[in-house]
């Protein structure tokens, strides 16, 4: 594509995002000024590691990291841990080869801050993805094994990506000392399907993890109690499971988290979590979770906030069609995403209140044209 | 009930593609037009001066979230505990019953839908 544009961002924000989507479009970027202004300017380890793993994915990308506006490391980053961390990075992207990979995540991130770009990656691999992430399974700032597993999979096959789709928890591994390891199996795809999701439909069931390592195991009971306690007004079809990992399977730290979903008659997903703190009892945690769904559900629309990204890329790339969806106000993440897609793909989304007829809803009826992206790089056998 | 939405639609696709404002500030703000106002006054600022000051709005950002280096590409939000405290409101956590099957369209019959936590325990 489009040899010599490079496309060009400054700072550190939506890091990964703008990997993905160079990735996706082929048009290498560049990004600087990552931290500069930091007492302790440059990559982190977490975002060494990302471009690692971005490497082993595909095939024939370039990535230079760069300290002072040099290019010190030609080629692979590979090796850079030692170096200093650059403030300044080129990607020039391969092509995604997919196939079986393993890679060790740095105890900074969970799995989860991982595993959300390959998602976006994985259907448009050249070989299905079979890839082993070992670190920590639940934190506070990605969402967690279970989510992933229980509400992101599933938007994928509103896109028709479905068959052999999998996420395994096999080890839970809490912060800090993590030791968790999934393990995550995606099919490809030649294209995706043209969304078009604008019932929000009523919340019929909800769903839950709690699960608890190396701590008293009757504090996943608890924080199911207290999630009780509240949802119990609401509907009868409530199941929360109490996830059971013992020995090498749970980890190198103790923790415990409430992961909930609400399901809706039109299969809208919307989901919460809240992790351990120290001081904090396991039935506040659970209320926390709780509470935080109960705000996902009153904000309506199609797609969960932590999910509108996802969504919107796979919109994109869907066939030469109009996809809608129904969701609630964008988050800051997703209004910096369409800036971004734009950047890359051109497309623009056209943004209008879902029920025009009544003021008081907030909810958005998100629409583009799809690029009829095709998956050029998948084996034809 | 409890929420009160504004009353002037936004023009997001304006505030998304045609304006130079950070996401944070989209949303800070009630509406479009408040936006662009904002806007112009930001960029007539600038124009005045031949070098360009760091917008102040970024370092307040910067300097009141902890986390916002080390961590601002982050997916799950950060749980606000003021903003989670009012579901623990009877009449806030009622007013969302019409999300669920159990519950009724119409605000009128809010009285004994047949509540959902007797049976399930």
């Amino acid at each position: 594509m489009a040899a010599g544009s490079v496309i060009q961002y400054s700072g550190h924000k939506c890091f990964r995002h703008r990997l993905v989507l160079s990735i996706l479009s082929g048009k290498p970027v560049k990004i600087h000024g990552i931290r500069s202004d930091d007492k302790n300017p440059g990559l982190r380890d977490f975002e060494v590691s990302l471009l690692r793993l971005l490497e082993k994915i595909t095939n024939g990308t370039v990535i230079e990291i760069s300290v002072t506006g040099a290019y010190v490391s030609q080629g692979t980053a590979t090796g850079l841990l030692c170096t200093k961390a650059g403030t300044a990075i080129l990607l020039k992207p391969g092509i995604i080869a997919g196939g079986p990979l393993v890679h060790d995540c740095p105890l900074s991130r969970s799995v989860g801050y991982f595993l959300e770009p390959v998602i976006m990656l994985a259907p448009f691999a050249k070989r299905p993805i079979q890839l082993t992430l070992r670190g920590i399974t639940t934190d506070d700032y990605d969402l967690s094994a279970d989510l992933i597993r229980t509400v992101t999979l599933p938007h994928l096959q509103l896109f028709g990506i479905s068959d052999g789709l999998e996420l395994r928890i096999k080890k839970r591994g809490a912060p800090p000392g993590g030791g968790g390891e999934v393990q995550f199996l995606c099919p490809i795809v030649k294209q995706v399907k043209t969304l078009n999701f604008v019932e929000s439909g009523k919340i019929k069931r909800i769903r839950g993890i709690s699960h608890a390592v190396r701590v008293n195991p009757q504090f996943s009971n608890r924080m199911i109690e207290a999630a009780r306690s509240i949802l119990n007004r609401y509907i009868p079809d409530i199941y929360l499971h109490s996830d059971v990992y013992k020995g090498e399977e749970s980890g190198k730290s103790p923790g415990y988290a409430l992961s909930l979903l609400a399901e809706s008659t039109t299969s809208v997903l919307f989901c919460s979590e809240a992790t351990s703190k120290p001081g904090v009892a396991p039935e506040d945690i659970a209320l926390q979770a709780t509470r935080a769904l109960l705000s996902e559900i009153s904000k309506g629309g199609c797609v969960d906030q932590k999910h509108q990204s996802l969504v919107i890329l796979l919109m994109v790339l869907g066939s030469e069609d109009v996809g809608r969806c129904r969701m609630s106000q964008p988050t800051p993440q997703t209004i910096q995403f369409l800036r971004d897609i734009r950047d890359y793909f051109g497309t623009y989304f056209k943004i209008s209140p879902a029920d025009p007829t009544k003021p008081d809803s907030s909810d958005l009826l998100y629409s583009c044209y799809g690029t009829g992206y095709v998956n050029a790089n998948r084996d034809l056998a | 009930l409890a929420r009160r939405r504004r009353r002037t639609r936004r023009d997001w696709v304006k505030d998304i593609y045609s304006s130079d404002l950070s996401p944070e500030e989209i949303l800070s703000q009630p509406s479009s037009s408040l936006a662009a106002e904002a806007q112009k006054a930001e960029t007539a600022a600038v124009d005045d001066e031949f070098f360009f000051t760091k917008k102040p709005s970024n370092t307040v950002s910067d300097s009141l979230d902890p986390d916002h280096l080390e961590f601002s590409d982050k997916s799950k939000p950060t749980l606000n505990p003021a903003e989670l405290s009012k579901w623990e409101d009877e009449e806030m956590l009622e007013s969302i019953r019409s999300l669920f099957i159990t519950g009724v369209d119409a605000p009128d019959g809010d009285g004994n839908d047949e509540a959902g936590g007797d049976g399930e325990e």
